[in-house]
């Protein structure tokens, strides 16, 4: 009997980006940036709450700064203080946590579709035959073209990719990571701001390029989500200080 | 790459070959084994001790592209499709070869070419039949165009090529024609690819399929004479991962849940697709296998060689091919 997980969620999500490439003339480039957007738009509603959660957490951050300054030192305090300032709010501090943790299925089978349907070795090819549908768009499909504007998707090691996956993640965690007066908190906050961008620009490295171009258009497409929900490039304008001489 | 003494049923020599898979079927000829690498590599090792005696492309000319498809030894040539799209023609003695394609001819060759007389046929993941020179290299004046890829290597019967396709359908090419003879199953699609190349007797294409059928095809009409479903042993369809072998008049093939269907063409139950035995060899199948003097000689997923007397029904003990 065939896995649930392939059969409700990862099969269909590698078939249709297979027929996608086909009406999309072949290119699974194209394929992977369409299906992207499109799981995207569709997870909008999803989307949508988790960003109104996280406008609404950056709306307390000058009161949560409050607190810090009041209560930094009794850590117990400050987070009694800060679930009610939640409650009184009517915040739920995991509200921008759910909707992301529900969309994470379709990526993890957005990610496997990509890498079995590159096939890149024979063996991968013939596990590919006994994942796909018997639609006609998809015999035609098969096998697809690895090469996409100069890139080989089937191939690691891009170091331009690396750079724009890290580089727009980055952009993405900056724009909702609201700085904290607490600085220990502020440092810790830093440090992950710049290591996941690090880490996935080195896992872009590392994994075929057409995961990479599947994060580089998921990132940017969250940017400019969040740009538009959260109303402008958020606490981003932060990494850029002001450059008016200090007063004497 | 290990051979085996089929007598004493012992490991003769191994020969290994640095980190990389081997996908080809070796080629044994004149006391010389040919086999290519996933790393791009054709050698020919000598059948007595498994020594190398040539390797090319030499060690410092670097690698063709990984090949996967079996190699082709005609006229005393070793010819190679690789991944790199070409196709490459080694002087069998001498191991001196050169790429003999004019230009790339698709993405990925991982096909093995066919060769009739002085010319090479070859098809494509793009869908596409080339004739080349065997000679040159240089590229004929006929080449097809299907609406699918062709998952299978070609196989040529008389002036006819037989090859699978990614549509799930079994295609017969007229050479010189622009359009297929037939394609089967004519209305319908089978129920996967047509991924291991077909054998032809007697008028009759025995196309193996991952569907877990094996089908008789009309090789003039294309239409079909029977088709039998091999099983796991949970009854469900196991596919067809390699091409059927042909012993005499036995027709031996195998599915990928690891049984042996054989079916006697001499008999009339044989030519209606009645099996005369199944034996279960009790491992996965996925590799290629031999024939010869009523004993079947199969690499089970194991890494082991199953020696399967027809006669009997028999499977021998696993002689473990590593370690």
């Amino acid at each position: 009997m065939l896995n649930p997980w392939y059969l409700i969620i990862a099969n269909p999500v590698l078939n249709v980006l297979i027929a996608l490439s086909h009406i999309l003339g072949g290119s699974f480039g194209w394929a992977i940036i369409v299906l992207t957007i499109v799981i995207r738009l569709a997870m909008w509603p999803l989307t949508k709450r988790q960003l109104n959660s996280t406008k609404a957490l950056q709306g307390m951050q000058p009161k949560i700064q409050e607190l810090q300054k009041k209560y930094g030192k009794n850590q117990q305090k400050l987070q009694q203080e800060m679930m009610k300032l939640y409650k009184e709010a009517g915040v739920n501090p995991l509200g921008c946590i759910w909707p992301m943790l529900i969309q994470f299925p379709i990526w993890i089978a957005l990610y496997q579709a990509i890498v079995a349907a590159l096939a890149t070795t024979p063996d991968n090819l013939l596990s590919l035959a006994h994942r796909l549908y018997s639609w006609s768009v998809i015999g035609q499909a098969i096998p697809l073209s690895s090469y996409f504007l100069g890139l080989n998707l089937g191939a690691s090691g891009n170091f331009l990719l690396a750079i724009i996956v890290g580089g727009t993640m980055w952009v993405q965690q900056r724009m909702t990571q609201a700085p904290s007066v607490d600085p220990r908190q502020e440092s810790q906050s830093r440090m992950m701001l710049l290591m996941m961008p690090l880490m996935f620009g080195f896992l872009t490295f590392l994994f075929p390029s057409g995961l990479a171009l599947y994060w580089a258009v998921s990132n940017i497409v969250g940017i400019i989500t969040q740009y538009f929900v959260t109303g402008g490039w958020g606490y981003l304008k932060f990494s850029f200080p002001s450059r008016a001489p200090a007063k004497k | 790459m290990v051979a085996v003494n089929v007598s004493s049923q012992s490991v003769l020599w191994p020969q290994t070959f640095a980190s990389t898979a081997i996908y080809t079927t070796p080629t044994v000829n004149d006391g010389l084994v040919y086999v290519a690498t996933y790393a791009g590599e054709v050698y020919a090792l000598r059948a007595v001790d498994g020594a190398k005696k040539w390797v090319y492309p030499p060690k410092d000319e670097g690698y063709i592209g990984a090949v996967v498809g079996s190699l082709v030894l005609a006229n005393g040539v070793v010819y190679t499709a690789s991944s790199d799209g070409n196709v490459y023609a080694v002087n069998a003695t001498d191991g001196t070869g050169k790429r003999v394609t004019d230009h790339v001819l698709a993405e990925k060759l991982w096909t093995s070419p066919a060769v009739m007389g002085d010319t090479l046929y070859v098809s494509t993941f793009d869908g596409r039949i080339y004739s080349l020179s065997a000679q040159t290299g240089a590229s004929l004046s006929w080449s097809f165009r299907g609406t699918a890829g062709f998952a299978s290597s070609p196989v040529l019967y008389g002036d006819t090529i037989f090859l699978g396709s990614f549509d799930r359908h079994l295609y017969a090419v007229k050479i010189g024609s622009d359009e297929p003879a037939w394609r089967f199953p004519q209305e319908k699609s089978a129920g996967n690819w047509f991924w291991a190349c077909p054998i032809v007797s007697d008028d009759i294409v025995y196309a193996p399929c991952l569907d877990g059928k094996l089908y008789a095809v009309n090789a003039t009409t294309g239409k079909e004479v029977w088709s039998y479903p091999t099983k796991d042993e949970n009854g469900n369809p196991s596919a067809i991962v390699v091409s059927p072998v042909l012993m005499d008049s036995l027709l031996l093939v195998t599915n990928e849940a690891g049984s042996l269907y054989v079916f006697d063409l001499g008999t009339e139950s044989g030519r209606q697709g009645v099996p005369l035995t199944t034996i279960p060899i009790g491992v996965k199948v996925n590799s290629s296998f031999c024939a010869q003097n009523g004993a079947a000689y199969i690499r089970g997923e194991n890494d082991s060689l199953y020696v399967v007397d027809i006669g009997t029904g028999q499977v021998g003990l696993p002689i473990p091919l590593t370690g």
